[in-house]
């Protein structure tokens, strides 16, 4: 098998029925019907695969957005280091290449029993699977103070777009001499060095435009992951710049005061010129209706097939997931997302079904000639998912190793993007 | 879910208006995938692969894998898997491979050529 061809051999669009909404692809050919919801990197990967896979499924894939803005990369937006327009990709391929039903709408409800998801729209789609890639929710709440309105002031920037946008504005307008405080979450949460990357990034930025300006990271946290390649990175980078305070030294963040701009903690105030408050997180929003997540707030599944343990038929992938010891990330998401297409391919069609592999690659930057990376592979064991190999920079190595990760960070950024969407 | 987000800022439309719009930018594409699925073991095992390279060999700053003989695919490997050749990416994903799965791994990405339209 080298390709497949393909014949776009009718389209519609119209608006006076909105049963039409279902998508019709030739019913004659086709045995199955897979319903994917979310099209981030779990849902876009799993609905590529299982449509280029099993040519007998039919695939539509639930996205409210016309397109998409990795939060992956999104930091070096904040360092000026890559524009968002850079960072966002369209559904277009999946549509036209891959023949996956895009649909830009919203989910108002699944009916397990019955076996539809329900849409904004009014339409009804049935399946025989359906596939959640809900991503993230935040926890408001649990910082006082802290709500959703509140994020247009004080921006998590935790999701691609708008929120990042936001944030770059604010550190542009800064004053130097200003304070830009981090909250950095508890575990388990979205891109385990995400916080530190956006720090040491930040620093970046100040230091070419803001040296006299401070970074103050308050963490949920005692300790925080490739802490030693990052405490590294930040005394040869920006020596000054950087302040980490544990949960155990501050008590951890309780309040923010949005009008005295301000970050309080159990035992001290601090006042923020911008803040960017990364809120705990759950399972998205989608996932909690459905009754997918425990009470961890997470979903848990088979780690073979990521069929949800408490809702049968409906899979879930990616950050929604009580995914053992995989982090939460695009890349162990799209890792997840091709086990998961195999396997609903060999259920359905009686495809062969390879042993699952499981991987997290992840490339952090730390300056703009400076990146370190860490490769590690699962194993599915007892019910969850167990690290079986890890390699992780380390500290010391020399400036063309690091430099040559950059070069590698931004090739990957290409390839598994297009991996994607492409 | 961010669904809720972009749905809120279209709350005040009525839902005639929301399902012209939604309706108009819609354009469902009526695919004949009837070509032999392209999903065996070779397959599978490429889908690691694409992750980090493509698979239409249009690679920049990564190492292209498209357009190599099954013999130095498999040798390529298996220096990885040993530590003979050094990459900490490349040596974790080979460790997690059999050598059998490298063998057809490596025979699969043999077949394919540049610009071959595969995920």
């Amino acid at each position: 098998m080298k390709c497949w061809t393909r014949r776009k051999i009718g389209c519609f669009a119209g608006a006076t029925c909105l049963a039409a909404l279902v998508p019709r692809v030739a019913r004659s050919k086709v045995s199955a019907r897979v319903v994917v919801i979310g099209g981030g990197a779990g849902g876009a990967t799993v609905a590529k695969y299982l449509a280029a896979s099993a040519t007998m499924i039919e695939v539509t894939l639930i996205e409210p957005k016309p397109r998409y803005t990795t939060c992956f990369f999104s930091n070096l937006y904040l360092a000026g280091l890559r524009s968002l327009e850079s960072l966002t990709h369209g559904y277009e391929t999946l549509a036209q290449r891959y023949g996956v039903n895009v649909v830009h709408d919203s989910v108002k409800a699944i009916n397990p029993g019955g076996k539809t998801v329900a849409l904004e729209s009014g339409a009804k789609l049935p399946y025989d699977r359906v596939v959640l890639a809900p991503g993230i929710a935040f926890k408001y709440g649990s910082i006082e103070g802290y709500d959703e309105t509140a994020t247009q002031t004080m921006p998590h920037a935790w999701n691609a777009g708008p929120q990042t946008r936001l944030l770059r504005q604010q550190l542009e307008s800064m004053e130097d001499g200003g304070v830009f405080v981090v909250v950095a979450p508890p575990d388990p949460f979205r891109c385990p060095p995400g916080p530190y990357e956006r720090a040491s990034l930040v620093a970046y930025y100040f230091k070419q435009y803001k040296p006299r300006a401070k970074i103050l990271i308050l963490d949920a946290k005692d300790s925080f992951f490739e802490q030693d390649l990052f405490q590294d990175a930040w005394n040869r980078h920006y020596p000054g710049m950087i302040e980490w305070l544990p949960a155990q030294f501050t008590g951890g963040v309780k309040a923010v005061d949005l009008k005295g701009l301000s970050v309080k903690t159990a035992s001290e105030t601090f006042p923020a010129a911008v803040a960017n408050i990364i809120p705990p997180q759950m399972a998205g929003e989608l996932a909690q209706q459905v009754g997918l997540a425990d009470q961890s707030g997470w979903c848990p599944v088979d780690p073979i097939t990521f069929e949800s343990k408490l809702q049968p038929g409906i899979h879930v992938v990616g950050d929604a997931t009580l995914g053992g010891e995989m982090p939460k990330s695009a890349f162990g998401a799209n890792s997840q997302a091709k086990a998961c297409a195999f396997a609903i391919a060999a259920a359905l069609t009686g495809a062969e079904r390879a042993a699952p592999h499981l991987f997290n690659t992840c490339f952090t930057v730390l300056a703009a000639d400076d990146a370190v990376s860490d490769a590690i592979s699962f194993t599915p064991s007892d019910g969850t998912i167990k690290i079986s190999d890890i390699l992780i920079s380390t500290v010391g190595e020399s400036a063309e190793i690091r430099r040559q990760a950059v070069r590698q960070a931004n090739g990957w950024y290409a390839a598994f993007t297009h991996d994607l969407f492409g | 879910m961010t669904a809720r987000c972009l749905r809120d800022e279209s709350a005040s439309n009525t839902r005639q208006i929301i399902a012209l719009s939604i309706s108009a930018s819609l354009v469902f594409f009526v695919a004949d995938r009837s070509a032999v699925a392209d999903n065996g073991r070779g397959a599978q095992l490429a889908a690691i692969c694409a992750s980090c390279h493509r698979l239409d060999g249009r690679d920049k700053g990564i190492p292209p894998i498209i357009g190599l003989d099954e013999e130095s695919l498999a040798r390529a490997m298996q220096a990885f898997k040993s530590g003979e050749r050094s990459s900490q990416i490349m040596h974790v994903i080979s460790l997690s491979l059999s050598n059998e799965e490298i063998t057809s791994l490596a025979h699969y990405l043999s077949s394919l050529r540049m610009d071959t339209k595969r995920p």
